[in-house]
C-alpha cells in the first residue's frame, strides 16, 4: 500500500484496521503521523458540543410565541383558582351535614311544616356543595389530567358512580324529605364527593 | 431511529486506529441528560404530557432539558450567536406546535434533534444559494487549500487541541464540510444517518468528513504555526 492509496483508504473507511493499512501505517512515520493527528481532533471534537448556552432572549420569544398561538394556555384560568374555590367550598360539606341534621329536628318537631319549603331547603344543601361552589367534573378531570394523568380513567369511573349516588339519593329525599335515612344517604354521596376532590387536589382528607 | 452518545471520544486516541470508528451507541437513544432517578423530577413523559394541556412551566422544562444541546448543534453549524438563536428558537417552536401529536419520551429528543438540523439545513441552503446539494455546498473550499506560509507542515499537532481553537478552525470550514463533521464527529451520527438528512450518499458522507478532518488539520496547524511565530517575533 503506497502513501496515497492509505490517503484513499482513510476517505473511504473509517477504520484503519486491515493488515495493508497497519503495514503501511509502522513503516510511514508520515501517515502515522497523520492518523494520530486525525484521531487528535476526532477526540477533540466532542468537547464541542453542548458548550454554550442560548440567551434568556430565545427562552422569551418562544413563550411570547406560544402564548399568541394559544399553545400555553393563558395563566391556566381555572386550575390556578381550581384549588382555591375548592379550598373555599370545603366548608359547605360540613355545614350542609349540620343544617340536614338542623332540619332533620327541626321537621320532626314541625310535622306540619310546609311540604314544598322542606324540599326546596334540602335541594339547596347539595347545590352548595356543587353548583354554588362553582366546581364542576370537567375541571376535577382537567386537574387530574394535569397531576395524575395515569389515573384518569379511575377518576372518571369513580366520579360516574359518586354522581349516580348523588341522583339516587337527591331523588330519594325529592320523594320523601322527612326521610332521616335517604337525607344521610345525599349527604354521604356528597361526602364520597368531596373525598375525590380532595384527593385530585391532593389534600388531606376532611 | 436512535441517535448516537458521546461516550467514545474520551477513549478514541489510540495511535493506529481511526478513532470515528470507535464509537459506542448505547440502546437507549436518549440525547439528554442521565435519566433522572425515579420520582425527583417530573419526567420527560410528564412533561409533555402537561405541555400538551398548555402547561407554559411544561414548555420551559422541555425548552431547559433541550436547549444546550440543540443551541450548540445551531452555534457550530452557523458559527454565529444571533443567527443560532433564531434557529434553535424555531426548532423548538416548531417542535411545540406538534407537541400534541407526540407519544413517546425518546420520540421527542429524537425529533427535537432531527429537526434542529433540518431548521439549520435549511437555513443554510437558503443562505447560499436556493437548493444548492451538499457537493456544491463544500465546493467553494475544495480548491483553496489553506496556506502554508507559516512552515504549517513542520508543526506537528501534539498534545491537546483547545476548544476554543477547535472552534474556530470548524467555524472557517466551508459550510458543507462544517455540516459533515459538526453531524458526524460532534453530534456523533453515522454516515447512514447524515446521508439521509443531507440527501446525499454515504460515500459522499464520508468523503467529505475526511476532507473536514484533513481541512481542519490543515487549519489547526497553520494557527499554531502562527502563534509560534508571533511569540518568536515578539
Ligand atoms: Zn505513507
Amino acid at each position: 500500500m503506497t502513501c496515497v492509496e492509505l490517503h484513499q483508504s482513510l476517505a473511504e473507511q473509517e477504520d484503519v484496521g486491515s493488515w495493508e493499512q497497519r503495514t503501511h501505517l509502522r513503516e510511514c512515520p508520515a501517515c502515522s503521523t497523520l492518523v494520530r493527528e486525525l484521531n487528535l481532533i476526532v477526540a477533540a471534537a466532542g468537547q464541542l458540543q453542548e458548550a454554550d448556552e442560548p440567551s434568556p432572549r430565545v427562552w422569551n420569544s418562544i413563550e411570547a410565541a406560544l402564548r399568541q398561538e394559544g399553545l400555553i394556555r393563558p395563566q391556566r384560568p381555572f386550575v390556578s383558582s381550581f384549588g382555591a374555590r375548592w379550598g373555599a367550598a370545603r366548608w359547605l360539606v360540613p355545614a350542609a351535614a349540620m343544617l340536614l341534621l338542623a332540619l332533620g329536628i327541626y321537621m320532626r318537631r314541625e310535622s306540619q311544616a310546609d311540604h314544598a319549603a322542606q324540599q326546596a331547603l334540602v335541594t339547596s344543601m347539595g347545590n352548595q356543595v356543587a353548583s354554588q361552589s362553582d366546581l364542576n367534573d370537567d375541571e376535577l378531570m382537567q386537574e387530574v389530567a394535569e397531576n395524575e394523568p395515569a389515573m384518569k380513567t379511575q377518576y372518571a369511573e369513580n366520579l360516574r358512580q359518586v354522581n349516580e349516588s348523588i341522583r339516587d339519593a337527591q331523588g330519594l329525599v325529592n320523594e320523601s324529605p322527612n326521610d332521616a335515612d335517604a337525607r344521610r344517604s345525599l349527604m354521604d354521596a356528597y361526602h364520597q364527593k368531596s373525598m375525590l376532590f380532595e384527593m385530585a387536589m391532593d389534600r388531606p382528607l376532611p | 431511529m436512535p441517535l448516537p452518545s458521546h461516550q467514545s471520544h474520551a477513549n478514541s486516541t489510540t495511535q493506529t486506529t481511526y478513532a470515528a470508528s470507535q464509537r459506542v451507541r448505547p440502546e437507549t437513544g436518549d440525547l439528554t441528560e442521565p435519566r433522572q432517578q425515579q420520582g425527583a423530577e417530573p419526567s420527560e413523559a410528564d412533561l409533555i404530557q402537561r405541555a400538551k394541556l398548555g402547561d407554559a412551566e411544561a414548555f420551559q422544562a422541555l425548552y431547559d432539558k433541550h436547549k444546550r444541546r440543540v443551541y450548540s448543534l445551531c452555534l457550530r453549524m452557523t458559527a454565529n450567536t444571533a443567527e443560532a438563536e433564531d434557529l434553535a428558537q424555531e426548532a423548538f417552536l416548531q417542535l411545540y406546535r406538534k407537541i400534541a401529536t407526540f407519544r413517546g419520551e425518546s420520540a421527542f429528543s429524537t425529533w427535537l434533534h432531527r429537526l434542529s438540523v433540518n431548521v439549520v439545513l435549511m437555513h443554510l441552503r437558503k443562505k447560499s444559494l436556493p437548493s444548492v446539494s451538499l457537493e456544491e455546498m463544500t465546493q467553494g473550499g475544495e480548491e483553496e487549500s489553506p496556506k502554508k506560509d507559516f512552515g504549517a507542515d513542520d508543526v506537528a499537532l501534539t498534545g491537546s487541541i483547545d476548544r476554543m481553537q477547535l472552534q474556530r478552525a470548524v467555524e472557517s470550514l466551508p459550510p458543507g464540510y462544517r455540516m459533515i463533521f459538526v453531524l458526524h464527529d460532534i453530534e456523533g451520527y453515522e454516515h447512514n444517518e447524515i446521508a439521509k438528512i443531507a440527501g446525499c450518499s454515504i460515500g459522499n458522507s464520508k468523503s467529505q468528513l475526511h476532507k473536514a478532518r484533513m481541512k481542519l488539520r490543515d487549519l489547526l496547524k497553520m494557527n499554531r504555526a502562527e502563534k509560534a511565530g508571533k511569540s518568536r517575533v515578539g
